[in-house]
């Protein structure tokens, strides 16, 4: 398909008995930005070195701009920016010597080398550190270093695979703030991640994927009228919530109601409109409100509803 | 290529950065070259105990021939004890026993048994080679005046005497009956220090050694994650495997032109065509470095690899000839040596050292090296690839 930057169909790949990756077949237009969300051992991983060419498929085919990729591509992966799940880099250099030594193998010359270090270093927020050797750095910084080398040649599709894991809430925002940017800047992106706001924020379209399938994909609005448009409205009380839940029910827009420890679950089709009356028949009950929150539908949800299970157990 | 440069020079940045890697290229190597100086005694000549139970002018000669000799030293006892004792207080290097009945045997067409007493070191290897030539040389002269004698009816003494005067210049003589020995081989060996021989061996066996150990920089770097990381940029497997042995290539041939100049100025060590020399030990580093490489991607864990190496190490070593001389290998030894880069190296300063090559004469020993080194390359390149990409 013309537009697309990357094209990935049919990919597989076993461990002995364990299949890691079970047929994934997506795509990534030009510009965009996809999202593999999964928990840990859904196969986000094995799937993304796939597509790298840095693990032997069992079988299907990546196309990464027009040209096909394997293990034994070269010249082909230039198009790719990598940034992996486990920091790579050398400790024992500098966070500028590890960029200039990644810079060569991006096959990066002199004076455009040593200028796109200086960016990158600025852009991932270590130009004042950039002579410390990269082993003094806390895990943040590590992190973003790691992400730094996969920028070096500006390359048409990032592919990072969990960049945030194990990293401090502001290194976090700052990695999420770049990945943004990189965006709005025309970079494709791949983006692999077990938490549902990433995904959320950062991604055009996302893929469900568990036990090495992908179980949907689309918008996070295509994704959530999976689930359908209902809002979740939780109460908490002080007294008599079986009273109120039947009283509830009897709304027209409420389609279910489960009494929990000290409140009530209403699922609800436009919580905004309906929310005065169901306080209304909650007092009819004479039941106490203390507190109302209304959540809405959201890619936890629409993970629940696909497999059973929370994303994060 | 440029690649393969980058990869090399970061190998060979983190190398220097290590503190501890410094000791291993400067101050390891001097302790090298210390303990070949030591070990072979470097200056002096070893000395030759002799105890002559007889007398007689075939033991006379004996004598007077391994007197002449230039690079041992014979001293006499008087008892076999004295001479044993003197051997294993170090006093001398070998200790020769020649029989009462040395010259009746010989003349009267019996052989005779020679003792040679020694510890068991190279040096004494070496001594017992050159006397056995000195021996040999003395059984040709008997056999043929023994031929003459048979042949003209005159007597045994009067036909050694011509025999003496004949065997330099005849040809015929000395080459018919030398045949039966390997005096070939201890004549060489007899013009030469002692020392020159060691310090071949010892660099080679040295700069392998130590090449295999390069194993842990492959290993550490794919721990690191570092080396599946460069296979996602625009470089291959084969590309990535030559900067690792390159970064190799270089520690081991600093510590190869260190040991050699080492040795050369501190002991006049004698390593041959300077051209060859510098051609050799590049070839032999080159193995080296990709001996360890293939190493490092064959084994994950780096006490493992490194356990490995010192055994693969001093075993190639062993097999290969830098412990005892391979001349003096049985036969079937020495073609199993021929499959290590040892032997063919040692064989290539040996060529230069002691029958006087130059840099054309070993360019089969730096073609099989040259061989050697690109085919543990290929081997390790598609090692390399698989436990990347698997
Ligand atoms: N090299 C490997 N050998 C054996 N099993 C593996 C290997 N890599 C991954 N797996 C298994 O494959 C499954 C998917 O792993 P992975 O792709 O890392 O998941 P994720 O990245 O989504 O957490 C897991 O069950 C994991 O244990
Ligand atoms: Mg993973």
């Amino acid at each position: 398909m013309a537009g697309n930057i990357l094209e990935a169909r049919g990919l597989r790949k076993s461990f002995g008995d364990l299949v890691a990756v079970d047929g994934v077949d997506f795509h990534i237009a030009e510009g965009e930005t996809y999202g593999l969300l999964g928990p840990n051992g859904a196969g986000k991983t094995t799937a993304i070195s796939m597509v790298t060419g840095l693990l032997e498929k069992d079988s299907g085919e990546v196309v990464v701009a027009g040209r096909s990729i394997t293990t034994s591509s070269t010249d082909a992966k230039a198009a790719i920016g990598y940034v992996p799940q486990d920091i790579a880099i050398y400790p024992d250099l500098s966070a500028r010597e590890n960029l200039d030594f990644f810079g060569r193998l991006y096959g990066m010359n002199g004076k455009e080398r040593s200028a796109r270090v200086g960016e990158v270093l600025e852009i991932i927020g270590l130009a004042d550190r950039a002579d410390d050797r990269s082993e003094q750095f806390s895990g943040g910084m590590k992190r973003r270093l790691n992400i730094g080398i996969g920028l070096l040649h500006s390359p048409r599709l990032l592919m990072l695979d969990e960049p945030t894991v194990g990293v401090d809430p502001q290194s976090r925002n700052a990695i999420l703030e770049s990945v943004e940017r990189l965006s709005q800047e025309g970079m494709a992106v791949l983006y692999t991640t077990h938490y549902m706001e990433e995904a959320e924020r950062l991604c055009d379209r996302v893929g469900i994927i568990d036990h090495g399938k992908i179980l949907a994909e689309g918008t996070r609005a295509e994704l959530v009228a999976l689930v359908g448009q209902r809002d979740r409205v939780r109460m908490s009380t002080n007294d008599r919530t079986e009273a109120a839940a039947e009283a509830l029910r009897s709304h027209a827009a409420v389609d279910e109601v489960t009494a929990s420890d000290g409140g009530l679950e209403v699922l609800v089709r436009g919580a905004a409109a309906a929310l005065p009356r169901l306080l209304e028949l909650a007092a009819g009950a004479g039941v106490g409100v203390t507190s109302v929150e209304v959540v809405e539908p959201n890619l936890e949800a629409v993970f629940l509803h696909l497999t059973g299970k929370a994303l994060r157990d | 290529m440029k690649k393969v440069l980058a990869i090399g020079l970061v190998n060979a940045k983190r190398f220097v950065r290590e503190k501890a890697n410094l000791f291993f290229v400067f101050v390891f190597p001097i302790l090298i070259v210390l303990l070949i100086g030591s070990f072979f005694g470097g200056g002096f000549n070893p000395t030759v105990g002799v105890y002559a139970a007889g007398e007689g002018s075939l033991t006379e000669g004996l004598l007077s021939a391994l007197d002449g000799l230039e690079n041992i030293d014979v001293r006499t006892y008087s008892t076999e004890a004295e001479l044993v004792d003197g051997v294993q207080r170090g006093a001398v290097q070998g200790g020769l026993v020649i029989p009462v009945d040395y010259d009746q045997s010989l003349t009267s067409g019996e052989s005779s048994q020679v003792g040679f007493v020694a510890r068991p070191d190279q040096t004494a290897i070496l001594l017992r080679q050159t006397i056995e030539a000195v021996i040999q040389e003395q059984g040709n002269l008997v056999r043929a005046a023994r031929f003459a004698a048979g042949h003209t009816g005159g007597s045994f003494a009067d036909s050694l005497a011509v025999a003496r005067i004949v065997a330099p210049a005849s040809q015929r003589v000395g080459v018919t009956y030398r045949e039966a020995g390997d005096d070939s081989l201890t004549a060489e060996f007899s013009g030469l220090g002692t020392f020159d021989l060691g310090a071949h061996q010892e660099l080679v066996l040295f700069m392998f050694l130590t090449s295999l150990a390069g194993s842990a920089a492959l290993i550490q770097t794919r721990q690191l994650g570092v080396a599946r990381r460069m296979l996602s940029t625009p470089t291959g497997t084969g590309t990535i495997l030559m900067g690792e042995t390159l970064g190799r290539f270089n520690v081991a041939m600093v510590q190869g032109l260190y040991i050699v100049l080492g040795t050369v100025l501190l002991f006049r060590v004698d390593w041959g065509d300077p051209l060859g020399a510098l051609a050799l030990v590049t070839a032999f580093a080159l193995v080296g470095a990709a001996a360890g490489i293939l190493m490092g991607a064959v084994f994950s864990n780096d006490s493992q690899a490194g356990g490995l190496g010192v055994l693969i190490g001093l075993g190639l070593a062993a097999v290969g000839g830098c412990m005892v001389p391979i001349e003096i290998f049985p036969e079937g030894m020495q073609t199993i040596a021929k499959f290590t880069p040892h032997a063919w190296a040692i064989d290539g300063f040996s060529e230069m050292v002691r029958r006087d090559g130059t840099f054309v004469d070993i360019l089969p020993n730096l073609a099989v090296l040259a061989g050697f080194a690109a085919v543990l390359m290929l081997l390790g390149t598609w090692r390399l690839h698989r436990v990347l990409t698997r």
